[in-house]
């Protein structure tokens, strides 16, 4: 009995030393010839991996297209991945990694607002230059962010007035009970005012509400001409199913700025997903010749039959493609001059089409694509819109003249 | 209220205990007669919706599709019974460890097959009239498959030779073995059953449903409250809490909104085992 | 006696482990902080598990309202008070409450093994999504926003008294010490009579009880302790990572608490933080390695291979093996027999008074059965007396209704007059009601001194004393650091004998006593109810027809749940009624 804590205690000990073995390396972001480390975060596991898988994807592919085009300022890059398993203390702990073992000149990380947050204040601290390439709830200003995602005050500002004028005044919005839930409602709650419409009803429902009975049945009494739908996560995909089987689609038309970046209507299928409006800065089916240049280089390396290239995913590859001009144009990675370059307004031919730096607010000026989901489980785009501002952010944050603003801005 | 409207809340009062009961029952039947808390509940009902799916998609009728799912997890039970379960009899914690284990490597093989996302399938059939309202055919399927589902199960366990043997062999097993009934195998087709409802449960979800590594998730909590709240007895304790926990959930989501319907679902349950620790079952054991 | 120093050796390692924390990379020092803290959560299970027998898959939950609690006090404390050490002990204590509130529920409730495993993984299921869903700025205490999903923000990490800000390495130098301070805490409370007590209630919660401890307080005790240690593991990890969000009470972070603490050896101490660092540590490489399905794969096969093959965990085996060839020695010396056991000197005390023991028209039925149909009975102080009867007569009921198993549905149970009805048993032994059961009811796990020292100590002062003479009378001084399990049948039926009787009660219930005993040892046994009797009231319940006339007491014959006859063996002998009975039974036997 006497030696068995004894044994316990040298385990211990043991553990911390294999435990520390092999994290001892780390290389500094010096000036030289030498590649340059960057570095990812995002969930490859775990229940977000539909949305992070892509994203990933996408970040190889533009690291390796901007190798193969010869590197930034001539040094070749080498992509740090790290995979979080859908759990943001892993965030933490990887953004550490990638800050202080690793040592990397930019980071593009995150899929939920909430691993976002996890890692900001570790990146912030340290001071190096975050992407956030993700579609989220809008409103954040960061003097050391940039979200290149679509926002609300480009996604439901075009698609709210679309369905006003196309489906009829009367909304029910749908919203999953959680930040971006309540966030989004409350912008589809403002646009769907300003454009002259009136909202009949807003039902918030659990992450992982699965019988959406009540719901429809709701549906059916108020009759509104457009349901707004904020739903996430596999588990509220049910929704669409269940309202498409009830025969619903027939009198109400579903928009929503979510749906189809975790490859929902993929795992939907067809049958629920015809009728859907979404709108994205980028669509796969997107017919032009950047988009086709782009998805070959895609298919050529992950093959023919990937599922789907997302919206994030391509703002993933937008993200490090400005973050090479910036260098380009500041001609040094020096972290305060790539993010002047980058607040000079950067921009880059995506396959979504231009995107553009908004110097003052960090987020991103590009094209807005209104679309409609069909029985094959495609999307049909029938609106563009051309160069739109993020005109929220862009009104509420400077960061030019008040560089040191953090804080996330509400409607 | 209109007489349309009271069908269609009443059906969707029916269809939140059907859903219940298709997604509880294998779990129900495992721990009420093994003594098995099978934590990977959850992922033999994925299984059975990613059967399926497959199937489905290699041009199958989705009808067929769902006695092959029952068929293919069922066997799954049976390995799972002969080269897990029987180690471990009698240690609770042991059980529902090694199954958590499994259900994480199930996720995980799953996701590693298939990848996160599955093309899903079209719901079968189509809608209903009632009034001003429609509702899913589907729905009144699903309904109709839970009463299957319990009844069918009834008479397997306590009006067949084999019901009679399989009760014996999970609650008595020496004495079983001593009147000269296989406990080995007895158990092991027990599970498999129990296994086989969680896969037709899963089949019968997945048209209405989005399916993914995780689908499983999206069940597993409500189907161990059910459980819970059912107690030992899986048929009428299944039945007893399902009909409970689903007319709470559905009765309060269509008065109030589906998230005071979740809490109101949790809350009942927990005040079911503070006053009946044993779960409804012991209600009716007092009362008989 | 198994009294152990709680030696250097843990401080030492403490000590080491802090010095260590100040010589890593910062990035590692980060990272490896967070191991030390799932490392005090493990631990918190493997205590409330391994040690107390109670499997709480909840200790998650205690983790996150920690987290969460931390997060509130140390948004509206920090500012003021400058330090953050006073919201890590209110987190912890808030955490302490709430499993006292659930455990309340679930001891007082009498809630079974499984429904507790359920029970304690719903509540975690409900904390995730209450938590999920409190975005709404209303979900506000003092300065403090619960954040719904994406969790509460800007939580200060850990700030001494005097508000210096720790570097990577004195925060983890900071979070060794506090989860070795609180390891060793355990390990010594491991070792002081309530951890020696709770061993006894995970080895065998019934004896426990009918050795007279309120198992239920010290359940709760212990369940609460394991939500503080967890609550505070929970309030690091938030000051570690400066949010927290409801993430923590998932499936997968409940799983997580499970792997770590069986990779470490669910008893074992240092294991906790070994299992913790071993499974981090790969999941944190195979992270930055893989992609995909590998992660959750990884983890499920290391837990099901661990409860199929090492159950003990994969430190515990190692351990063993080396910990054999030391005793190795040793263990040949305790084989050595020794003479019977010598009632006289066990239990020889000078005559006392006992106990009366009446029963007045006890009554059971189980649901429609009628076992006791109203048994009346008076045993005088210090009398011996015999119950017999055939199968079914009643007489394994009629035990149960004085040990306090069952309760009487009419008549009375008196002890000296004291209405023992629906007295539970704990109350009962401490009365004065010893009780033997069929069965040896021991601590097959513990060592035999052990298994005496847990009797001993609740019955009064100079509990190492009376051990000592105990062990000595039965005859396995020698023995005496033995595990109980590796006695044989008889020793173990002396050893229960020998913890009842410890604690010196006024009556002492027998249930079938010589069952499994060899003739010598019969003989024995008469010899020590002669000695018994001198100090106690003696109830034997018995079917060895030899065995009673060798005792020659009173016999009581108990028949379809009634007093059938009562006198000497030899009148009973006499009565052809009685020989019916038996005959009768025989016939339907055979």
């Amino acid at each position: 009995m006497q030696t068995a804590p004894r044994l316990g205690a040298a385990g211990l000990v043991a553990a911390l030393l294999i435990g520390t073995a092999g994290c001892q390396s780390g290389s500094a972001v010096a000036d030289g010839d030498g590649p340059v480390d960057v570095g990812t975060i995002y969930d490859l596991s775990g229940s977000l991996s539909a949305i992070g898988t892509p994203k990933s994807d996408a970040a190889k592919l533009a690291i390796e297209d901007i190798n193969a085009s010869g590197g930034v300022l001539g040094r070749q890059l080498n992509l740090i991945g790290y995979d979080a398993q859908s759990d943001n203390a892993k965030y933490t702990q990887y953004a550490t990694a990638l800050v202080q073992k690793d040592q990397v000149a930019a980071i593009d990380a995150g899929v939920t607002s909430a691993s976002r947050e996890a890692i900001r204040p570790i990146v912030d601290a340290a001071g190096i230059p975050y992407f956030y390439g993700n579609l989220y709830e809008g409103g954040l200003c960061d003097g050391n962010v940039f979200a290149t995602g679509s926002v609300p005050s480009q996604q439901l500002a075009q698609l709210v007035p679309y369905a006003k004028k196309n489906f009829g005044s009367s909304f029910t919005i749908l919203a999953a009970d959680y930040n971006f839930g309540h966030d989004e409602a409350a912008w589809a709650q403002k646009y769907i005012e300003e454009n002259g419409g009136t909202v009949t009803r807003t039902e918030y429902l659990p992450l992982d509400q699965t019988d959406f009975g009540s719901t429809l049945n709701n549906l059916q009494q108020d009759k509104p001409s457009v349901v707004v739908s904020l739903l996430v996560g596999g588990d509220q995909m049910a929704f669409y199913k269940q309202f498409a089987a009830a025969g619903l689609g027939a009198s109400t038309h579903i928009i929503t700025p979510v749906f189809g970046d975790g490859q929902e209507q993929l795992s939907i299928g067809g049958a629920a997903t015809e009728g859907i409006v979404i709108a994205y800065s980028y669509l796969q089916e997107l017919d032009t010749p950047a988009n086709t240049a782009f998805l070959a280089k895609w298919h050529a390396k992950y093959g023919d039959d990937y599922p789907y290239v997302t919206p994030s995913a391509v703002a993933v590859w937008n993200d490090w493609h400005l973050w090479a001009a910036a260098v380009t144009k500041a001609g040094t990675f020096d972290r305060d001059k790539v993010i002047g370059a980058l607040e000079s307004g950067v921009s880059y031919d995506g396959p979504g089409g231009k995107i553009t730096i908004d110097g003052g607010s960090h987020h991103a000026i590009q094209n807005v694509y209104v679309a409609q989901g069909t029985k094959d489980g495609t999307f049909s785009v029938l609106q563009s819109y051309d160069q739109v501002s993020p005109a929220f952010e862009h009104s509420t944050c400077d960061l030019i003249t008040k560089p040191d603003t953090n804080q996330q801005f509400k409607p | 209220m209109h007489f349309d409207h009271v069908v269609i809340i009443g059906t969707s009062l029916l269809y939140s205990v059907s859903l219940l009961v298709v997604a509880a029952l294998g779990l129900a039947l495992a721990f009420g007669m093994m003594r098995v808390v099978n934590m990977a509940h959850g992922e033999l009902l994925m299984l059975g919706a990613y059967v399926s799916i497959t199937l489905v998609h290699a041009g199958l009728g989705f009808w067929l599709t769902v006695p092959v799912a029952a068929l293919a997890v069922g066997l799954l039970g049976m390995a799972v019974e002969r080269l897990i379960l029987r180690r471990l009899y009698g240690r609770i914690w042991a059980t529902m460890l090694a199954t958590w284990g499994l259900s994480l490597l199930l996720v995980g093989a799953v996701q590693f097959f298939f990848g996160t996302t599955t093309e899903g399938i079209a719901n079968p059939l189509g809608t209903v009239k009632v009034g001003d309202y429609t509702v899913s055919a589907y729905n009144l399927v699903m309904i109709g498959a839970a009463v299957v589902m319990i009844v069918a199960t009834y008479l397997l366990f306590h009006r067949t030779p084999f019901g009679a043997t399989a009760r014996a062999a999970a609650a008595l097993p020496e004495m079983a073995s001593a009147l000269g009934v296989n406990v080995a195998r007895t158990n092991m087709i027990s599970f498999g059953v129990a296994a086989a409802l969680a896969g037709l449960g899963g089949a019968l979800l997945a048209p209405v449903s989005g399916v993914g590594p995780s689908f499983g998730q999206g069940y597993i909590g409500r189907a161990f409250m059910t459980v819970v709240v059912g107690g030992a007895s899986p048929l009428l304790g299944t039945t007893s809490a399902a009909a409970l926990l689903g007319g709470v959930n559905a009765g309060v989501s269509n008065l109030a909104g589906p998230v005071l319907g979740t809490v109101a679902l949790l809350l009942v349950s927990m005040l079911v085992l503070r006053f009946l620790p044993t779960g409804l079952t012991g209600l009716w054991r007092r009362s008989r | 006696m198994i009294r152990m120093r709680p030696g250097l050796t843990g401080p030492l390692t403490v000590g080491a482990g802090a010095l260590l924390a100040l010589t890593l990379a910062p990035y590692t020092a980060h990272s490896v902080t967070l191991w030390v803290v799932y490392g005090l959560l493990a631990l918190s299970f493997t205590f409330v598990w391994g040690h107390g027998g109670i499997f709480s898959l909840g200790q998650a939950a205690f983790f996150g309202i920690g987290g969460y609690a931390y997060g509130v006090a140390g948004i509206n404390l920090v500012p003021s008070t400058g330090e953050s050490l006073s919201s890590l002990l209110i987190a912890a204590l808030v955490a302490a409450a709430v499993a006292a509130l659930l455990g309340y529920f679930v001891f007082y409730g009498d809630v079974g093994d499984v429904y507790l495993a359920v029970i304690t993984i719903a509540t975690t299921l409900v904390l995730l999504t209450f938590f999920a869903s409190t975005s709404d700025s209303t979900y506000r205490i003092g300065n403090a926003l619960l954040g719904g999903y994406n969790g509460m923000v800007g939580i200060p990490g850990l700030v001494l008294p005097g508000g210096q800000r720790l570097t990577a390495n004195g925060v983890l130098a900071v979070v060794v010490l506090i989860a070795g301070g609180v390891a060793i805490g355990i390990a010594v409370l491991l070792r002081r009579p309530f951890g020696r007590v709770l061993a006894g209630i995970r080895e065998n919660e019934v004896r426990t009880q009918l050795l007279g401890y309120e198992v239920r307080a010290r359940k709760l005790g212990a369940f609460v302790i394991g939500g503080f240690v967890a609550g505070l593991a929970g309030a690091l990890y938030a000051a570690w990572g400066n949010f927290i969000n409801p993430q923590v009470f998932s499936l997968q972070q409940a799983s997580l608490v499970a792997i770590w603490t069986l990779v470490g050896g669910r008893r074992s101490i240092p294991g906790a933080f070994a299992g913790a660092f071993a499974v981090q540590a790969l999941s944190d490489y195979l992270g930055g390695v893989t992609e995909g399905a590998v992660i959750p794969a990884v983890l499920g096969a290391i837990l099901l291979v661990v409860v199929l093959f090492l159950p003990e965990g994969v430190l515990h085996p190692l351990r063993e093996r080396v910990l054999s060839a030391v005793r190795k020695g040793t263990d040949l010396d305790l084989g050595v027999a020794e003479s019977d056991p010598d009632p006289e000197a066990a239990f020889g005390r000078d005559a006392t008074p006992a106990s009366r023991v009446r029963t007045v028209d006890v009554q059971k039925r189980f649901g429609g059965l009628r076992v006791l149909r109203g048994v009346t009975l008076d045993v005088a102080p210090n009398e011996v007396r015999t119950v017999i009867g055939p199968n079914g007569a009643g007489k394994s009921t009629f035990f149960g209704l004085l040990t306090g198993r069952h309760r009487p549905d009419a008549g009375e149970i008196l002890l000296d007059g004291v209405r023992l009805n629906r007295l539970r048993p704990e109350k009962r032994a401490r009365l004065g009601l010893g009780i033997k059961t069929q069965v040896p009811s021991i601590y097959p796990e513990l060592s035999v001194a052990e298994n005496v020292w847990i009797a001993a100590y609740g019955a009064g002062p100079d509990a190492e004393k009376r051990v000592a003479e105990v062990l000595a009378g039965l005859r396995l001084t020698g023995k005496a650091q033995l595990p109980a399990g590796a006695l044989a049948h008889g020793e173990q039926q002396w050893l229960e004998i020998g913890m009842v009787l410890v604690r010196r009660p006024r009556v002492v219930l027998l249930d079938e006593p010589t069952a499994g005993m060899t003739r010598a040892e019969t003989s024995r046994y008469v010899e020590l109810i002669a000695v018994l009797a001198r100090s106690a009231t003696v109830l034997v319940v018995e079917h060895d027809m030899e065995f009673v006339r060798d005792l020659g007491a009173p016999v009581t014959m108990l028949h379809e749940g009634t007093v059938f006859a009562e006198g000497s063996i030899a009148e009973l002998r006499a009565d052809d009624r009685v020989l019916d009975v038996y005959l009768g039974r025989a016939k339907a036997d055979a």
